[in-house]
């Protein structure tokens, strides 16, 4: 080994470096932390599983159809129908406003999710920026008229004009890229749904929902299984983890754990 | 061949700052040939900054050719002038040292030499001034001009230097000691003087200093060396930052399709007028136009001291040095003790004494001597008088007395044991009072006269060593820029104390031999320090030589000139603290330039981008904070601010940021407020106002 | 209590946390790289590698074993995922694509960690552990290698050495990696984080539905990619996923876990060079930039701008409801400063201002506290630029730390600071300029921009994380942001360790009054200003055209 030229003798030392660290470290470490940690929590180690899945994995509590299960809480949305094996999130920025026919936008499925939230809580799902039928509200602004961009014909525009033009509904196969973009905010101030019941999480396998979001589910819960709202409104505090030491994160209800023990009873 | 070279050193100001020579509006004028001349690129590729700017220009001659537009042809026009401005700067640094030059010059030609053809005195051959080589002998006689540098072997001449030094007093040369050398191009006044050629053909002192004046040989400094890198990196990446924009702005423009071109960007993306508008103010012009100049300039601002630097780098250490030698002698003290007291023995009255001291040295025309009678008339009131029939006591090795005999009056000073001898000699029993003057006034650093009458010890005259005037403020000035002094001296270490004590320098360095000197200089080398040092002697020349900045007095010896890497040609040893400040001066000028040509690109932005993409993205009108009036006049108002600060700073480019001895805390903060955030401020306020006037320019809306 | 009050003490708690521990494990990191003794097991592991671990070595011989070293990992981490389906644990997965392996290999030996992967559905179990977490350690130890070697170089006097790579590499990763990663993976498995062997296995929903819940070694991965600023997450979501970050205070200690070795090594540096207090002054501005940094960012999330965050009432689109708008955005800020690149929310889908500053943290060189040695080495090198220039203010030749700062560690310092812009702003327009590679974008107009610029960044800053709507597993980027990636790391380690080399040889210039004091609020402040302007400069045009655009829409 000695009479080899410097360079391979350096190569070969960091082949056997390799070698000898990939077995401590790519070997020894996870599998005697693997011991350790089945053998200290067990539970938790395998992933907190339940009867019906993991309590740390969100699951969609809806039917075949795609309808929700009514006396169930219903999770946030996710971007990969909380499928474990494609996690992620929708990486549509905050200025996705406009559809196109391959996708719809960000807002205008943020509409869309609080109109159909609304009319299954029996609240109103209007919000900023949308229109009363669940669509982005956003203008496309030309010399002398305006669009409708997501608002496809013969569909009425939400607004009939803009600043003294007339706004149009949306021609199909017409290209809109050289107006201005104007969102049109609307006059909407109660808004009744809240945040995490329209946005997607960023794991697709959101488990919790915010605890605005489960009173707002508890009313239909409660009416669907007959049950008192105090016993639900009781059963979804003993679900909410608060934040740890009174300021770590904000309180969650765990979906899956909450629908369980009403099964339960 | 009187000729006054260059204005006398300027007079410092009374806040101790270094001041430098003013800007007369003609040099520019003057200059301007010149820096037509440095258009030329392969001079030019010696500014990286400016080589890319010109190119820059250029590339956007041919653009305005090509579309003509009055914005493009407005554009063009203040790019060349950009760089017109920074030759302009350079030009008009070196054209100060070219008048120099010239002056210089007209002392050398047409100098005769008479050589000695052997070593008898009366055979010589007449050769013209560049043909002597080392080693040749010639004589010199009074108003003729010293041919070359070399040392006087044989006579003594006073001699006349003002065409090195700018003094008019003549100054005497004599062969052996530390008064031989001569420099070539002075003229000789009185008597007959052999000189022994030292110099090279052409390497002479005078065109040295020719070349060193005229910046010929400049070679860039290790310091200049690394701020040219860095300019150079950033200029990279402002290049990259630009170009790689262009597929960037078209993309951009082609998600928005609405809105018509403009002179600033179109469906090709920015226009080349623009994008190198942009790169010319972003890149750190300002600095990369006067950074030769600053160099320049701070060596000509020793030049107007009189001190000649052998190379810029010498320059820039002065600038790092952190311990000072300074010889006690001329230096700090003013070279001649004086009387400072006079300490009667028990049963004299002080004026007794005084009146016996003063007797004693009216015919004592030494310095000592002298002092004591003008000490005894300012303190005493005693007035010089005429006295008759005294015989004068002359000083001798033998009796190291003197004094007066006045009748049958006879008074003596001297050194003490002398002068108790001769007191015990007449019978007398001086006291041991007389003793503990005497021993007191040597541990103060001082040295004692007895003075005694006939069997009779009157008193003692206290001489000093008197330390300059204003000496005790300067090192303290030095200590808070972080210099240590350090007083070499041949006193003893009692004498060496008091007067460091005295001076406030920080060390001294006591019954000091030239080995001394320089282990002491290695000794601080080694602890990373730099040292100055000022010398004249031979002996002095190995210190010289291993100093970091060794200033050589012009009245010095050939060898300790050589050694040196400084001349100080009026011989001020204290010229040194001068020197350093400079040297300073010289460092934060730069670093003050870079600092405000960076941080003025935080405006230019503001102006330019708004400027380029507000056609886009209305949105980012809001980042026209300036409110310009149009996207062209905020680009044009940004290139003609870039090319007026350059004109507005070549005065302090020459002059040196002002520099005030203190800590560099505080030195950084005020630095940093002045060119950090005034570098920031200031483009806002300049192109807003340039923009009032530009926007009423046609084609500017 | 509102959730900006409990984000703010979210924030102080991190900081109360790693200033406890800042001294204590400083010195204790001190201790590793300067003991002169090796342990048994040290001493065992250099008989196996064959090298000599008292043998010093000069900057060009540690350069030179750093680079083969990393040159086998490639090739390593390369053949495992090419040939994962040959081997045990496989999950019956296939082996990776030639480029997503190249890129994955680059990645993680470059402690970049990006995923143009997805792990659940390409990556066995065996290619998890043995391939890429052994990565994350080392990736982790070779940072903070060259970090120590500059600083060796600072403190060392007339030395032609700069320590021992090999024996650098294995302290770093036995003495001070592992036992951490260790205790903090069983901490993790505590808090619901799983550490198991299974594969996938299906379970019926409680609707009746099926879904598949995945099985890994997921928290020995976990803890060590964020302890050594690796980022690459066992799953495509990242630390948003719940088996990676399955609670709220979990996510507390991840973000401590990315935090901690960067800070502390500041403590380490200024023990090294003697003089603690020049370690709170590079503390200090890391820890101002990363401040001023985190605080934005929470301010821009939380006041939720941009018109989808409006028409929802908060920014809530691809963050959990556990960690929370404020939890979310921390996370994101401190990932971004360190070069970790773990995320739990997708920064795609931030506020255009939030999402700004998750780019601008790159942008600023990782160096506030930035990865894991990588931070304190790139921060160095810009504290010698700030010097250059302030020191020149003060009249005097630039020194920093008593070691003068000449023409040699200038060009050093600058070629340095040019590399990630020029790899970023060429890579960007090189995308932007191809009709093909912009298709790879799934947001329009700026944000498409900002996706781009995003990646590149991420890539040449050796961060990971991304504006993930980009698509980037086509062999085009994967290529382009592996060149990014190894450019990006090596050129500035070769850089450093040329730097570490040319200080050590020059001997120091004792400090005076005229010297530039570099421990002093001024001088912190100074290099924050210098930092800032600095990249703001660079970056500005391409800033402008993506977020800034966007922002004020």
């Amino acid at each position: 080994m000695e009479h080899l030229p410097s360079w391979i003798r350096r190569h070969l030392t960091a082949l056997r470096a390799v070698a000898v660290l990939t077995v401590l470290l790519g070997l020894v470490y996870p599998l005697l932390t693997t011991g350790v940690a089945q053998a200290l929590f067990s539970d938790k180690a395998n992933g907190s599983m339940t009867g019906h899945g993991s309590a740390l994995v969100g699951q969609s509590f809806t039917g075949k159809d795609g309808a929700p299960v009514r006396k169930y809480f219903q999770s946030r949305p996710s971007a990969g129908d909380h499928d474990p094996t494609a996690t992620g999130a929708s990486n549509l920025g905050p200025e996705d406003v406009i559809d196109t026919p391959a996708r719809k936008s960000l807002l205008t499925q943020v509409c869309a999710r609080s109109l159909a939230v609304g009319e299954l809580e029996g609240v109103s799902g209007a919000r900023p920026y949308c229109t009363p039928d669940g669509i982005g509200a956003v203008l496309k602004v030309f010399p002398g008229r305006a669009v409708s961009v997501n608002q496809a014909c013969p569909a009425v525009p939400f607004v009939t004009s803009y600043e003294g033009l007339e706004v149009e509904c949306a021609r199909p196969g017409e290209d809109h890229a050289a107006g201005r973009t104007v969102p049109v905010r609307g006059n909407v101030t109660a808004v009744q749904v809240p945040a995490d019941a329209v946005t997607a999480g960023g794991s697709g396998l959101d488990p919790h929902i915010s605890v605005t979001y489960a009173d707002l589910q508890a009313p239909r819960v409660a009416r669907e299984r007959g049950l008192a709202l105090g016993r639900v409104r009781a059963l979804i505090g003993e679900h909410t983890t608060g934040r740890a030491l009174g300021f770590i994160g904000e309180p969650a209800v765990d979906v899956l754990e909450l629908n369980l023990a009403l099964d339960r009873g | 061949m009187s000729t006054p070279v260059r204005e006398r050193p300027a007079p410092e100001k009374a806040d101790g700052r270094v001041s430098g020579g003013l800007l007369d509006p003609r040099q520019l004028i003057r200059a301007l040939p010149d820096a037509l001349r440095k258009l030329n690129p392969v001079t030019l590729r010696r500014n990286p900054v400016m080589l890319v700017v010109e190119a820059g220009a250029a590339f956007s001659t041919v653009l305005a050719v090509l579309g003509p537009s009055l914005f493009a042809w407005a554009v063009v026009v203040w790019l060349w002038l950009t760089v017109v401005f920074a030759n302009l700067a350079e030009a008009v640094a070196e054209g100060r040292g070219k008048a120099q030059a010239a002056t210089l010059r007209r002392a050398r030609t047409g100098t005769r030499a008479r050589r000695l053809t052997s070593r008898a005195p009366a055979e010589w051959d007449v050769v013209a001034a560049p043909d002597l080589r080392q080693g040749d002998l010639v004589v010199v006689e009074a108003g003729e001009v010293i041919p070359g540098d070399g040392d006087v072997v044989e006579g003594i001449a006073s001699v006349d230097e003002s065409a090195i030094t700018g003094e008019s007093a003549p100054v005497i040369r004599e062969s052996g000691g530390d008064r031989s050398a001569v420099t070539g191009g002075t003229r000789v006044l009185s008597d007959r003087i052999i000189v022994k050629i030292t110099q090279r053909p052409g390497e002479s002192f005078i065109d040295r200093m020719i070349a060193l004046v005229e910046g010929a040989d400049r070679q860039k400094t290790p310091n200049e060396i690394a701020l040219n890198i860095l300019l150079a990196a950033l200029t990279v990446i402002f290049l990259v930052a630009t170009a790689t924009m262009q597929p960037l702005a078209i993309y951009s423009r082609s998600v928005n399709p609405g809105g018509p071109d403009s002179l600033a960007l179109t469906g090709d993306g920015v226009t080349g007028v623009v994008l190198v508008s942009l790169l010319v103010c972003l890149i750190p012009t300002t600095i990369g136009a006067l950074l030769s100049a600053i160099g320049i300039a701070g060596m000509d601002r020793l030049v107007q001291r009189n001190v000649l630097a052998m190379s810029g780098r010498a320059v820039e250490a002065a600038g790092d040095v952190s311990t000072l030698l300074l010889d006690k002698t001329g230096t700090i003290t003013l070279g001649n003790r004086q009387a400072a007291g006079f300490v009667p023995v028990a049963g004299v009255g002080e004026q007794d004494l005084a009146e016996a001291a003063q007797l004693s040295s009216l015919a004592d025309e030494t310095p000592e001597g002298r002092s004591i009678v003008v000490f005894a008339k300012q303190r005493y009131g005693l007035r010089e008088r005429e006295v008759h029939g005294a015989r004068w006591v002359r000083f001798t090795a033998r009796t190291r007395m003197s004094g007066v005999d006045l009748g049958d009056r006879q008074i003596r000073k001297g050194a003490a044991t002398a002068v108790m001898t001769w007191v015990r000699e007449a019978g007398g029993h001086p006291a041991d009072e007389v003793g503990h003057i005497v021993d007191g006034i040597s541990a103060s650093g001082g040295t004692p006269l007895v003075v005694a009458e006939k069997g009779r010890v009157l008193g003692v005259i206290h001489l000093k060593d008197v330390v300059k005037q204003g000496m005790r403020e300067r090192f303290a000035a030095m200590r808070r820029m972080g210099i240590r002094t350090v007083m070499i001296t041949g006193d003893n270490p009692l004498t060496a104390r008091a007067i460091a004590d005295e001076a406030g320098v920080d060390d001294f360095l006591a019954e000091a031999t030239p080995e001394d000197k320089l282990a002491l200089i290695r000794k601080e080398q080694e602890g990373g320090r730099l040292v100055a040092m000022t010398g004249d002697g031979t002996n002095d020349a190995p210190a010289l030589a291993q100093s970091d900045v060794g200033v050589a007095m012009n009245t010095g010896t050939s060898a300790a000139k050589e050694a040196g890497n400084m001349v100080d040609l009026d011989s001020d040893p204290t010229k040194l603290i001068e020197i350093v400040e400079i040297g300073k001066q010289l460092l934060i000028t730069r670093g003050a330039l870079t600092t405000f040509s960076i941080a003025n690109d935080v405006a230019k932005y503001f102006a330019i981008i708004p400027a380029m993409f507000a056609a886009v993205y209305p949105g980012l009108d809001t980042l026209n904070v300036m409110r310009l009036a149009s996207p062209q006049s905020a680009v044009l108002s940004a290139v003609i601010f870039n090319a007026l600060i350059i004109v507005a700073l070549i005065p302090l480019a020459l002059r040196g940021v002002r520099y005030r001895p203190s800590s560099a805390a505080k030195l950084l903060s005020r630095n940093l407020y002045v060119y950090g955030l005034g570098g920031i401020v200031a483009p806002f306020i300049g192109i807003k106002l340039i923009d009032l006037i530009v926007q009423f320019l046609p084609g500017m809306s | 209590m509102s959730e900006t009050a409990a984000g703010l003490l979210f924030v102080a708690s991190l900081i109360v946390a790693l200033a406890v521990v800042h001294r204590p494990f400083g010195d204790y990191m001190h201790r590793v790289y300067t003991s002169p003794r090796h342990n048994a097991a040290e001493r065992g592991l250099y008989r196996l590698l064959g090298v000599r671990p008292d043998a010093e070595q000069s900057w060009g011989v540690y350069a030179r074993a750093l680079l083969a070293f990393s040159l086998v990992s490639v090739l390593f981490v390369y053949g495992v995922q090419r040939l994962q389906d040959k081997l045990p644990l496989s999950l019956g997965m296939g082996p990776v694509t030639d480029h997503v392996a190249w890129n994955t290999a680059i990645s993680f030996v470059t402690n970049t960690n990006w995923q143009a992967y997805s792990g659940e559905s390409t990556m066995g179990h065996l290619t998890q552990m043995a391939a890429l977490a052994v990565q994350n350690f080392v990736s982790a130890a070779v940072g903070m290698a060259v970090a120590i070697a500059l600083v060796r170089g600072f403190a060392r006097h007339k030395a032609g050495t700069i320590g021992n790579f090999w024996v650098d590499l294995v302290r770093g990763t036995i003495r001070i990696l592992l036992p951490i990663a260790f205790v903090g993976a069983l901490v993790l498995v505590a808090g619901g984080v799983i550490q198991n062997l299974s594969g996938p296995h299906e379970i019926t929903t409680l609707t009746g539905g099926a879904q598949a819940i995945t099985g890994g070694p997921v928290a020995s991965q976990e803890v060590i990619k964020e302890l050594g600023t690796n980022g690459g997450g066992f799953y495509n979501a990242n630390s948003a996923h719940p088996f990676e970050n399955a609670t709220s205070w979990t996510n507390w200690f991840e973000i401590f876990l990315l935090l901690v070795i960067p800070f502390a090594l500041t403590r380490t540096f200024g023990r090294m060079v003697g003089q603690v207090r020049q370690g709170y002054a590079i503390l200090a501005v890391m820890g101002v930039i990363a401040l001023g940094s985190v605080l934005l960012t929470n301010a821009f999330e939380l006041s939720g701008g941009g018109t989808v965050p409006q028409a929802v009432g908060a920014a809530m689109e691809g963050k959990e409801v556990r960690f929370g708008v404020s939890g979310s955005a921390t996370f994101a800020a401190a990932t971004t400063l360190t070069s970790t690149g773990a995320v739990n929310s997708f920064h795609d889908s931030f506020t255009p201002f939030g999402g700004m500053m998750t780019l601008f943290d790159m942008m600023l060189g990782e160096v506030a506290p930035g990865g894991v040695g990588s931070g304190l080495y790139g921060m160095l090198v810009l504290a010698v630029i700030t010097v250059f220039v302030a020191g020149l203010m003060v009249g005097r030749t630039p020194e920093y730390l008593g070691k003068k700062i000449g023409p040699r560690e200038i060009k050093l310092a600058s070629l340095y600071f040019l590399v990630t812009p020029v790899l970023v702003l060429a890579g960007t327009a090189a995308a932007m300029g191809s009709e093909r590679q912009r298709a790879s974008m799934l947001n329009s107009g700026p944000h498409g921009l900002s996706e781009v610029l995003y990646a590149f960044t991420s890539a040449s800053g050796n961060n990971g994380s991304a504006f993930a709507g980009l698509t980037v597993n086509t062999p085009w980027y994967d290529v382009a942001l592996g060149l990014c990636m190894v450019l990006g790391r090596f050129l500035p380690i070769v850089l450093v360790l040329a730097l570490a080399g040319s200080l050590a040889v020059r001997s120091p210039v004792p400090e005076g009054a005229g010297t530039l004091p570099t421990h002093r609020p001024q001088f912190v402040g100074l290099v924050v200003g210098v930092t800032v302007v600095l990249v703001a400069l660079t970056f500005l045009p391409a800033l402008a055209l993506g977020p800034i655009a966007e922002g004020l829409s």
